[in-house]
C-alpha cells in the first residue's frame, strides 16, 4: 500500500479512537442513565428546598390564631375556599441562591431570622380578592370598596383571621369581673355617674347596663392615656385591672334608664341616620357586640359630644370616619334619637 | 514495455482494492460486533426501573401527575402569580413568570374578547410595587357581556416539542410526567422557548438559561402541593396523582369534562382546563 494511503488510514483510526475516547471522558457517567439527559440532575433538581410551608407548620407556635382561622370562613374546605396562612403572610421560608449553582437549599426561614409580613394595609390586601371586579364568579363574596367602607380599614370590623366575626367578638367571652368587689369600690363613681348608675348631669354618661367589656376597656383606656378626661385620667390612674374589671361587673348589672331628653322632632330625623349606626351599636342602639357601647338611653349632651370628640382628639378608625361625614345638626338629630330610645 | 507498465499498474490496483475491502468489511464486522455486544450488555443491565433518582423517599415509577385548572373558579387575585415567583426565585419584573393569569373580557357589541393579563401596563400601575400583581378594575364601568379568568402554565405534555429540539438533552420529561430543565447543561440556545406552541418557556438573562414551570419538582417529590396550588384560595387549581384514584386530579378528571389547549398541536398535554372558552389557546 502506498504510504500516503496507509498514513490517511492511521490517521482517521487515531482520529476515532481519540473522538470515541473523547465523548467517554466529557460524557457526565449518568447521562442516558435514565434518558438523553444526566440522570443525576433529577435528584439534583428535587433537592431544592420548599419555601411554602403549609398551615400545619404555622399551626406548632400559633395554635390559637390557627384555632381561630380553621373554625373561620376562611377555611371553608367544603366549597373549596382556603385562604391559608401563607397567602396573606408570605413564604415562612426563604431560599437565597449560592453564586453559580442554580439549586441550592440555603437561606432564612422563620422563625429564626425571617419575619413574615403582617399586612398593614387591610383594604389592599382584601379588595385583591373581594372588590368587585368583571370576571369574577358570583359565588365570591364582592364588594364596591367605596360604598362598603370608603376608606376604612377592613380590620376595623372584620377580624383578620375570621372575617365574618367582628373584631372583638371573639375576644369579649372573658369576663373576669367580680361585681360584688366592685360594688364595694364604686362610691368613687357615683359622685358623678349616679348612684345607681343613672347619671344626674346630662353631660356625664349613664354607667347602668352598659357593655361590661366595654366599660372595663374604657376605664383601662383611660389609665393607659388611650382616652382622655381631666377627670377620669386622674380617677383612673390608681385603679388596676382587675379593680377596673370589677367596676365594669357592677354598673353593667345595674338596671338601666333611658335618659329621654332629646326632642321628638329631632329625634325622628335621627332614625333616619341611625341605621348606619346599628351594624355596630347593634339594633335601635342596645348591642350585642361587648367590644363596643349600647348608645340607647344615653343623654344627649353626652352623645352629641362624643360624636364631636371623634371629629377633634378622639381616635377610632371607625367612629372617626363616621363623625368626620356627620356635621352639628346630624350629630343632634343622632344624639336625640339615641336618648329617646328604650335602653332595654 | 507497455505490457509490463500495464501488469505492474494493474497489480497495485489489485493489491490496493484487496486491501481497501479487507479494511472496509473487517471495520464493517467490528462495528456490527460492537453493536452486538453494547446490545447484550444493555440487555444484561438491570431493567430501567430498578435504578430511580437519589430522591429520599420518593420513587418516581409509582406517580403519574397530572394537573386541573377550573377556570369558572378563579377569581384573579394572583397570588399563585405571587407564590409561584416566591417560590423558584423566578425575577420580580413583570417580563417573567413560570406562571400567569389571562383576563377575557367580551364587551356588548364586540365579537372578540379584550385579552390581558398581570403583565399589561395598567394592571402593573394598579398594583403598585415590583412583585407585587393585581388586576385593575379596568371594566367596572364597561357593559361587560362576558368574562373570566384563565390560570396559564406549563402543560407538561406527553410529546413534549421542546424536548425534541433540545440539542443538549438539558430538558427533558421525568418518568412521573414532568418536564424540567437540567440547568448546567442549558446552553442558552433558546430553540425550546421557540417550539412551546404555549408561550410556557421563558429565558433567564442573569443565568444565561431557560426556565419554565416544574410543577415544584421540589415540592411534589416531598409530599407538598405546587406552590400556586397550595396558595389558591379558591381551589380553581388542583393537582395530584392519576396513579391515586381518590387523589384530587382524578376526581376532577372524572367529575368534569375537561379540555386541553391546542389539541391539534399534537403535544399532549397534561393541564386539563375546565370552564374555557373558545377563545382560549
Amino acid at each position: 500500500m502506498p504510504k500516503h494511503i496507509s498514513r490517511l488510514v492511521l490517521l482517521l483510526v487515531v482520529l476515532g479512537v481519540l473522538g470515541y475516547a473523547g465523548k467517554q471522558l466529557l460524557t457526565v457517567k449518568s447521562f442516558y442513565q435514565f434518558g438523553h439527559y444526566r440522570g443525576d440532575s433529577v435528584a439534583e433538581i428535587a433537592s431544592d428546598r420548599p419555601k411554602f410551608h403549609t398551615p400545619k407548620s404555622c399551626e406548632q407556635c400559633h395554635a390559637a390564631i390557627y384555632d381561630v382561622w380553621s373554625k373561620g370562613v376562611h377555611n371553608n374546605p367544603g366549597i373549596g375556599k382556603i385562604v391559608k396562612c401563607e397567602v396573606c403572610h408570605g413564604a415562612a421560608g426563604s431560599r437565597v441562591m449560592k453564586p453559580g449553582a442554580y439549586h441550592s437549599s440555603t437561606g432564612t426561614d422563620h422563625p429564626d431570622n425571617l419575619k413574615l409580613d403582617i399586612p398593614s394595609d387591610t383594604v389592599k390586601l382584601c379588595t385583591q380578592c373581594h372588590e368587585q371586579m368583571p370576571g369574577r364568579p358570583a359565588e365570591q363574596k364582592q364588594i364596591v370598596v367605596a360604598a362598603h367602607a370608603g376608606e376604612q380599614q377592613c380590620k376595623a370590623c372584620h377580624n383578620v383571621h375570621s372575617p365574618r366575626t367582628f373584631v372583638g367578638a371573639l375576644a369579649s367571652t372573658s369576663r373576669p369581673g367580680n361585681a360584688a368587689a366592685g360594688k364595694a369600690i364604686a362610691g368613687d363613681c357615683a359622685a358623678c355617674h349616679g348612684k345607681a348608675g343613672i347619671s344626674e348631669d346630662p353631660a356625664i354618661p349613664n354607667l347602668a347596663g352598659q357593655n361590661e367589656i366595654y366599660l372595663a376597656d374604657a376605664i383601662k383606656g383611660y389609665k393607659k392615656g388611650l382616652r382622655k378626661n381631666e377627670l377620669m385620667s386622674g380617677m383612673a390612674k390608681d385603679l388596676s385591672d382587675a379593680a377596673a374589671e370589677n367596676l365594669a361587673a357592677y354598673f353593667s348589672g345595674l338596671q338601666c334608664k333611658s335618659a329621654q331628653n332629646g326632642e321628638a322632632k329631632e329625634a325622628a330625623r335621627g332614625q333616619a341616620l341611625a341605621a348606619q349606626c346599628f351594624s355596630c351599636h347593634g339594633a335601635n342602639g342596645i348591642n350585642s357586640q361587648a367590644m363596643w357601647p349600647s348608645l340607647a338611653g344615653q343623654s344627649k349632651d353626652y352623645l352629641q359630644s362624643a360624636i364631636k370628640s371623634y371629629r377633634a382628639e378622639r381616635k377610632n378608625s371607625m367612629m372617626s370616619k363616621v363623625a368626620k361625614d356627620l356635621n352639628d345638626a346630624d350629630a343632634a338629630a343622632l344624639a336625640a334619637y339615641f336618648a329617646n330610645a328604650a335602653c332595654r | 514495455m507497455e505490457n509490463t507498465v500495464e501488469k505492474l499498474e494493474e497489480e497495485g490496483r489489485r493489491k490496493f482494492l484487496r486491501l481497501f475491502g479487507g479494511v472496509v468489511g473487517g471495520g464493517g464486522i467490528a462495528i456490527a460486533a460492537g453493536t452486538l455486544l453494547t446490545e447484550a450488555a444493555a440487555t444484561e443491565a438491570p431493567a430501567k426501573t430498578d435504578i430511580i433518582p437519589a430522591i429520599p423517599g420518593y420513587d418516581w415509577t409509582k406517580h403519574h401527575w397530572a394537573f386541573g385548572v377550573d377556570a369558572t373558579k378563579c377569581i384573579g387575585c394572583l397570588r399563585c402569580v405571587e407564590a409561584c415567583k416566591v417560590e423558584n426565585n423566578v425575577a420580580k419584573d413583570p417580563n417573567h413568570f413560570r406562571t400567569w393569569v389571562e383576563r377575557y373580557v367580551t364587551l356588548e357589541g364586540e365579537e372578540h374578547a379584550r385579552i390581558d393579563s398581570q403583565q399589561d401596563p395598567v394592571n402593573i400601575a394598579a398594583a403598585g410595587a415590583e412583585g407585587k400583581y393585581r388586576f385593575a378594575n379596568r371594566y367596572k364601568d364597561a357593559k361587560v357581556e362576558k368574562a373570566f379568568f384563565v390560570p396559564k402554565l406549563c402543560n407538561h405534555c406527553t410529546h413534549p416539542a421542546c424536548v425534541q429540539v433540545c440539542p443538549t438533552g438539558a430538558t427533558y420529561k421525568t418518568e412521573d410526567g414532568v418536564v424540567v430543565i437540567d440547568h448546567t447543561y442549558c446552553i442558552g440556545c433558546q430553540y425550546c422557548v421557540q417550539a412551546c406552541p404555549y408561550g410556557a418557556r421563558f429565558f433567564n438573562e442573569e443565568k444565561r438559561v431557560t426556565d419554565k414551570c416544574t410543577w415544584c419538582y421540589h415540592r411534589i417529590t416531598k409530599g407538598l402541593n405546587p406552590a400556586c396550588v397550595e396558595v389558591c384560595p379558591v381551589s380553581a387549581r388542583v393537582f395530584g396523582d392519576r396513579n391515586d384514584k381518590q387523589s384530587p386530579i382524578s376526581i376532577f378528571l372524572r367529575n368534569n369534562r375537561v379540555n386541553v389547549l391546542r389539541p391539534e398541536s399534537g403535544n399532549a398535554p397534561n393541564v386539563f382546563y375546565v370552564g374555557i372558552d373558545k377563545e382560549v389557546s
